[in-house]
């Protein structure tokens, strides 16, 4: 029975309010996990305590405490600016509408390139995990001595970037459960951790006991501002990840209250941790620079790898189990944002319009995050065969990228605010001092570092041509966006004469 | 009536948009054509937080659904949808439960090198729980003409004779000539014992269901089936031919299937194995046997399944 032809070809228009997230779905104790997740606290300490400890000894807890303040102060003006101008490109578009498309360009390239190398360094991190879980499981330490192999831990880093992006282009879930498990069985083992180091002082059986000290609280008696700036720059890395929490709105089930809630109890938290851990790792290994000290160079790549055999015992495999999933959790989630803002570059033609492209089997950024994966296997490459300690230098080139999009994001914040900003106390404070502030510490430190790291001993001590490594590996990645960025303007100018983002 | 159809913007998609044309074309039939978008877990957040990719998305996904429009002929109606959803499958059933659709159409796979039917993941979870029948394009399906001819896969298992009367009512509604086929794979060769039994087999039962239906040709010999009328679509349903019965044979299930003939324009109707919830699909070890060799569309039908009527 054919029918009379008929043309009524309509398309429903999705409301505009469809936003990818479910509504009311996340209450107090969920937004805290993601808060906690997205910090990935035993990655993060493990990365991050040596070489803070190697910058500003046993005041790690007053610097950790300091590293916190322009991290929140530029998360409140990015929460307005998130608010303000939802934008899967967040940096690259705030900062193109309120200085134009130049800076904005190079907000965006700083974001991409402090994930790039977070990826890498994750990356690397669960790699010499794995190899130590194997050694664990098989007691033979032989297999963990495996990743100190250059090629084949080069190979098996890569394979691991490889497979995070697979996952991530298929666009693979984590899902409540399993956040929840991964998020308490990494507060369950650093506790663990912590408690053990403690239980070794009060036994004597620690290696280098030190008394904790109130000094060790005191930020200003760090010796020089240059030790202050780079712990500093570190400590920014560290809480990485918690403004996360203040961004939730309408997935939480009570959007006035959850949000504000869950990010003081997730900062209590890594606060609270942070501390025990810090000061359980003081107290037993000092900050001696011979044996298990944690100002030792050598276990500057990743402390928990040399700590916990000697203070958890047999249950060390534990803290390899915490670290290697938080890792690779961490990897495959943190893939999804050099992609958006590639993807939201390539949208706006800052770059080429392939960035752009979605896949249309899942839905996922295509080009980008490949182009991500390749991006960030080719700086792990070069760092680790430049590099004597490649984890230790790219945690420092990272807190240094992360100051200088984080400076640029909160100044925009200050200038495309700066006709609002001065209606009331609560804007003021809100649009226009704390970012300010926040912004403006930020940019001190990323200069200082910059200038710091010329010298050729920062760092693990390894240098190119004279210049220190990170030096070369921070500022090089910069210039190097500096050039992009001009090949850009010749390729396509549309994006560069203001024609797609215009400034507010 | 309605389709829904699972468009993606890749040849799968096409493929499925292709096979609902033709599917609508024989029927008064509107397309609804569905494209699934993820839905974000927060427990996946992206950091640093942005709330702007599903603006960017949405903006791909409209375009994706206006070329897939492009594809669906004028004398067809059609809409599109935007849908989220955590699981494909999962979203394309209720989108079909909520528009009270009478099937499901999806691409079978978009790379199967080797076969035709490679099942996707997408594919297989409808297959395996879907309240609706699912129509399943193989891959480079191109043909947007009407179906011509409707074969039934015909078995001896329970469930067997409500499938059969669904495929005497559509062929009737559609005005489609008939085919039974019943499927022997028989490791010996040929045993013209047990191709008769099948044949009289179905004979039987297409007596009991439709008293339409008089068998008047035996066709137990003819191991690949013989060729029907293929003019008969768009005919009133009086001129169509009686249901026709072939019995295929062969070493395996695939080698049965092989050795049929099968028209351009012909779709295989195939029912849900016994595994099968109540008013659910389920794909037995059979029926994917099948659909692996099968070079035309099918539909898997829900078990207990009682058709809309048009």
């Amino acid at each position: 029975m054919s029918t009379a032809p008929k043309t009524v070809q309509s398309k429903e228009t999705p409301g505009l309010s469809e936003k990818g997230l479910k509504a009311g779905s996340v209450g107090l104790i969920g937004a805290v996990v993601i808060g906690v997740s997205c910090i990935a606290p035993a990655y993060t300490l493990t990365a991050a305590l040596g070489p803070t400890v190697s910058e500003v000894g046993v005041h790690l807890p007053a610097i950790f405490l300091v590293g916190f303040i322009p991290m929140l102060l530029v998360a409140l003006g990015y929460r307005e600016l998130n608010n303000a101008m939802p934008d899967a490109g967040t940096s690259f578009t705030w900062a193109t509408r309120a200085f134009g498309p130049w800076i904005g360009w190079m907000g965006g390239w700083g974001l991409i390139a402090a994930t790039i190398i977070v990826l890498s360094n994750l990356a690397a991190v669960a790699v010499d995990f794995f190899y130590l879980m194997l050694a664990q499981i098989f007691s033979n330490p032989a297999l963990g001595e495996l990743s100190k192999i250059l090629p084949l831990n080069i190979a098996t880093t890569l394979v691991f970037i490889a497979l995070a992006c697979w996952i991530s282009y298929r666009g693979m879930e984590t899902t409540k459960g399993v956040q929840y498990v991964l998020v308490a069985f990494q507060l369950l083992v650093l506790g663990w951790f912590a408690v053990s180091a403690f239980a070794h002082v009060a036994n004597g059986t620690a290696f280098d006991a030190t008394t904790i000290s109130p000094d060790w609280f005191n930020p200003f008696a760090v010796d020089s501002f240059s030790q202050f700036a780079a712990g500093v720059s570190l400590s920014i890395f560290i809480y990485w990840g918690w403004d996360v929490t203040l961004t939730m709105n309408e997935e939480t089930k009570n959007p006035e209250k959850t949000p504000g809630r869950a990010a003081t109890i997730t900062v209590l938290v890594i606060v609270i941790i942070y501390m025990t851990v810090a000061l359980a790792t003081l107290s037993f290994a000092g900050v001696g620079e011979t044996g298990l000290g944690a100002g030792n160079p050598e276990n500057q790549s990743s402390i928990f790898a040399v700590l916990a055999g000697p203070v958890m015992g047999p249950f060390a495999i534990l803290m390899s189990l915490a670290i290697l999933s938080s890792s690779a959790a961490s990897l495959q989630s943190t893939f999804v944002s050099p992609a958006r803002t590639m993807l939201a570059m390539g949208h706006y033609r800052a770059i080429s319009p392939k960035f752009g492209k979605i896949s249309p089997t899942y839905k996922s950024p295509s080009f980008a995050t490949i182009a991500a994966a390749i991006a960030a296997a080719a700086f792990y490459v070069i760092t680790r065969t430049v590099s004597e300690n490649a984890l230790w230098d790219t945690i420092t080139a990272l807190g240094m990228m992360i100051c200088f999009y984080y400076g640029i994001t909160a100044l925009a914040c200050v200038w495309f605010f700066r006709a609002s900003a001065f209606s009331g106390v609560r804007p003021f404070f809100f649009k226009f001092l704390a970012p300010l502030v926040g912004g403006v510490i930020l940019l001190v430190m990323f200069v200082k570092t910059a200038m710091d790291s010329m010298d050729p001993e920062y760092g693990s001590g390894s240098s190119v041509g004279g210049v220190g490594l990170v030096f070369v590996l921070g500022m090089g990645v910069i210039l190097l966006g500096v050039v992009v960025m001009l090949v850009m303007y010749r390729l396509r100018p549309e994006f560069f004469k203001g024609k797609v983002l215009t400034r507010a | 009536m309605r389709y829904v159809v699972g468009y993606t913007a890749n040849a799968r998609g096409h493929d499925a948009v292709h096979l609902a044309v033709a599917l609508a074309r024989n029927h008064d039939v509107s397309l609804d054509l569905v494209l699934v978008i993820p839905e974000d877990s927060p427990f996946n957040a992206v950091y640093p937080p942005e709330a702007g990719y599903n603006d960017i998305l949405n903006e791909q996904a409209q375009r994706w659904l206006d070329e897939g429009l492009d594809l669906v002929p004028d004398d067809v109606s059609a809409r599109a949808h935007i849908r989220r959803g955590d699981s494909e499958a999962q979203t394309l059933i209720d989108a079909a439960v909520e528009f009270d659709a009478a099937a499901l159409v999806i691409g079978a796979t978009n790379s199967g090198l080797l076969k035709r039917f490679t099942i996707g993941s997408v594919a297989s979870s409808l297959l395996h729980s879907s309240p609706v029948p699912v129509a399943l394009a193989p891959h480079g399906y191109h043909r947007t003409e009407p179906i011509t001819r409707l074969s039934c896969g015909f078995g001896t298992r329970p469930g067997a004779d409500e499938l059969l009367d669904v495929a005497v009512e559509s062929a009737r509604d559609r005005g489609l000539p008939l085919r039974l086929v019943s499927l022997l794979a028989l490791d010996g060769g040929n045993s013209p014992g047990l191709a008769d039994a099948a044949w009289v087999h179905a004979a039987d039962r297409l007596a009991a269901v439709g008293s339409s239906a008089r068998v008047d040709s035996p066709a137990a010999s003819a191991d690949s089936g013989y060729a029907a009328g293929s003019d008969a679509a768009g005919s009133d349903a009086a001129d169509v031919p009686e249901p026709e019965i072939v019995v295929a044979q062969g070493r395996t299930i695939e080698e049965a299937v092989d050795r049929l003939d099968w028209e351009d324009g012909e779709i295989l109707l195939i029912g849900s194995s016994r595994l099968a919830q109540h008013r659910a699909t389920f794909l037995g070890s059979t029926a994917n046997r099948i659909l692996r060799a099968l070079p035309v569309p099918m539909i898997v039908v829900p078990r207990d399944y009682t058709r809309q009527s048009a």
